[in-house]
């Protein structure tokens, strides 16, 4: 993860706060709200050079099941829509699966952890959400090392801290099985080669 | 309850033998019920699935045909490749986010990084239900658990035939004959019988010549040859004792491995059976690595996808045709690849005639200079002063006095004293003792505790 060097930190972080109206205006959740957030994910990809299924694009309209978690996923799916389309990243020839798994699965996570707003308003937030869609592009910021831009990740956001911990527990059980195949019985009896060293 | 003995025995042979037909059970209980047989203590398998038994006669098929080595200037075309998946699938390598890094870059590890816990280096592919381990104890106080595969085991044999062919030899047995005997010479060894799927079932027996474990020590010549086999594999200490034994066998070719195997004792070895001894220079961590042909000044390397360097103590690589220690990348044991693993094993590297790279004075473990008459000499040096002795095995030390002790089993005999006059050419006279060294004994073959002895 974050193997490529990636655009300056505080440009994308300025863009963050900066976040137009239009992209902080209310998703079509139902009847209620205006921005149609399907239709703003297909006009992004486009920008990218890409076009989405509309099998993908479901997944960026408001299911019936919580209107209310909808509403914030989406608010979330709008503002990352808007970090996305700087430049900079638009130039990097993004691949859409990336892509379409920061705006799905990345942001549904972010957005239970917190409301979309704070991540324009409160500076800690958008630092989170820069490094998080970074991270997850592969990318980190310019002049920064792997190290350190693991450690800042890791320090600024609890989604991140959550994710290296489940893979971390996912890590042991792996390494603890393999640990007991190689003393089973049967591991030590070995398989046949024709010559023994 | 014998029912169910007798199912958990069926149980344990399917695991076993996976694909055994009648031929081959029948080989099996020959190889048991043979009337001058060994006590067998211990039970092993092949353990393939049929469609692995395909898999290994491909396999066998692509190391037959393919070129081994690199550009003189590059690295090999599989290299880059290899390096990313194995960065991307193996934890230890994914935690240090060493897919940033050039190849020059990437740390090196050693048995030591293997021993301390071999789980990190096992890539998510592995299946963990089909996995088998192979184990040694070593002589740098670092035991080992590799993990490995049935497949793995079976894929020996594509870098055997390699070898040979190199010699002119193509083995020929199938079902009904015996393709192999393993043979220990030691106190305790494991020891079993099993046959080999892909060429027909024919038998392989791994036995123990130390006289404990037969009825009476005569049996032994008696089951070999009754047993015929066509490739003999072992040791020099193993083969020392074969050369012992009234034997009639004519096997097509010798394998040693695991020692440094003197050309005296080849010598006798070759005279006596009539055949070609290969001494292959093998590693549990990364199965058969080069085999040695004089025409070629060295050990010539085996396996297709794996990548040598010769390294400095501080793990750069040193200049073309200086000696270093053997670090290698790839591998076929999918179970563990290896990136820049350092063997501990010291050689220069040169590009032979047919452009595979050669391994030139071979020595393992790290090199020990010795304070001799006319100043410091190489341990290499030793191995040149003994090399015409048909010593098994052996080891020079060198005391902080000075004094040198070399140990053989042979001490006492005329072998010893002609190994230690060897070694007064270089030591002067009265500098060297003879202690008795047993096989048991797992020795660092050359050690010192002069200053300065270790650069």
């Amino acid at each position: 993860m974050m193997e490529k060097s990636g655009p300056d930190l505080e440009t994308l972080l300025h863009r963050l706060a900066e976040t137009p109206a239009e992209f902080l205006a209310e998703p079509r959740v139902g009847n209620a709200g205006a921005v149609h957030v399907a239709a703003l994910v297909n006009d992004l990809l486009a920008l990218h050079g890409q076009r989405a299924t509309l099998a993908a694009l479901e997944h960026f309209t408001a299911t019936g099941a919580d209107v209310r978690s909808e509403r914030n996923r989406l608010a979330l799916v709008m503002i990352t829509g808007w970090l996305l389309a700087d430049a900079w990243l638009i130039n990097a020839a993004l691949p859409q699966h990336q892509l379409l798994h920061l705006l799905g699965a990345v942001v549904t996570e972010l957005a239970q952890a917190g409301v979309a707003h704070q991540f324009v308003e409160d500076p800690d937030r958008r630092e989170e959400l820069v490094r998080v869609a970074l991270a997850r592009l592969d990318y980190r910021p310019a002049g920064e090392t792997v190290a350190q831009a693991a450690d800042r990740l890791s320090r600024i956001s609890g989604v991140e801290r959550k994710r290296l911990l489940e893979a971390s527990r996912a890590a042991e059980q792996r390494a603890a099985e393999i640990r007991a195949a190689l003393a089973r019985k049967a591991a030590e009896e070995s398989a046949d080669k024709w010559s023994r060293e | 309850m014998v029912a169910r003995m007798t199912d958990t025995a069926a149980d344990e042979e399917q695991e076993r033998f996976p694909t055994l037909t009648e031929a081959g059970r029948a080989m099996l209980a020959f190889l048991r019920e043979h009337p001058a047989a060994p006590i067998y203590r211990n039970h092993s398998g092949n353990k393939l699935l049929a469609h692995e038994v395909r898999d290994v006669r491909q396999f066998e098929r692509e190391v037959a045909a393919a070129s081994v080595g690199w550009p003189a200037d590059g690295k090999p075309a599989w290299l880059a490749d290899f390096v990313r998946d194995t960065c991307a699938s193996v934890p230890y390598y994914r935690q240090l986010g060493a897919a940033a890094l050039t190849f020059e870059l990437l740390p090196t590890v050693s048995r030591a990084d293997f021993a301390a816990d071999i789980a990190p280096f096992v890539p998510d592919s592995a299946d963990v239900a089909r996995m088998i381990n192979f184990r040694t104890t070593g002589t740098t106080g670092h035991p080992l658990v590799i993990a490995s595969h049935p497949v793995v085991a079976a894929r020996y044999l594509a870098f055997h035939k390699r070898a040979m062919r190199r010699f002119g030899v193509e083995l020929t047995h199938g079902a009904g004959q015996v393709g192999v005997v393993l043979l220990g010479y030691q106190q305790r060894c494991f020891t079993y019988v099993s046959v080999t799927p892909a060429m027909g079932e024919s038998g392989l027996a791994k036995i123990n010549l130390y006289p404990d474990d037969w009825r009476k020590p005569e049996d032994r010549a008696t089951y070999l040859d009754a047993l015929a086999p066509e490739v003999l594999a072992g040791d020099p200490i193993s083969f020392t004792e074969l050369l012992k034994l009234p034997l009639t066998l004519r096997p097509r070719v010798l394998l040693s491995v695991s020692m440094l195997l003197l050309p005296a004792l080849r010598a006798q070895l070759e005279q006596r059976f009539g055949c070609p001894v290969l001494d292959i220079y093998s590693l549990n961590e990364v199965g058969p690595v080069a085999v040695f042909d004089a025409a070629a000044g060295g050990h010539v390397l085996l396996q297709p996808q794996l990548y040598v360097e010769i390294l400095d103590a501080a793990g750069n690589p040193v200049a073309p045709g200086q000696r270093g220690e053997i670090t290698l990348t790839g591998g076929f044991n999918f179970c563990l690849p290896l990136l820049r693993y350092r063997t501990g094993d010291y050689a220069s590297l040169t590009i032979g005639a047919d452009g595979a790279p050669v391994l030139v004075q071979l020595s393992g473990r790290s090199p020990v200079r010795y304070h001799a008459r006319h100043g410091w000499i190489n341990n290499i040096d030793v191995t040149h002063a003994l090399q015409h002795l048909p010593i098994p095995h052996f080891s020079v030390h060198q005391r902080a006095d000075g004094h040198v002790v070399l140990r053989l089993a042979q001490a006492g005999s005329r072998l010893g004293a002609d190994a230690r006059s060897a070694l007064e050419t270089l030591f002067g006279a009265g500098a060297v003792s003879l202690e008795v060294l047993t096989a048991q004994d797992k020795t660092v073959q050359y050690s010192s505790d002069l200053e300065g002895a270790h650069q």
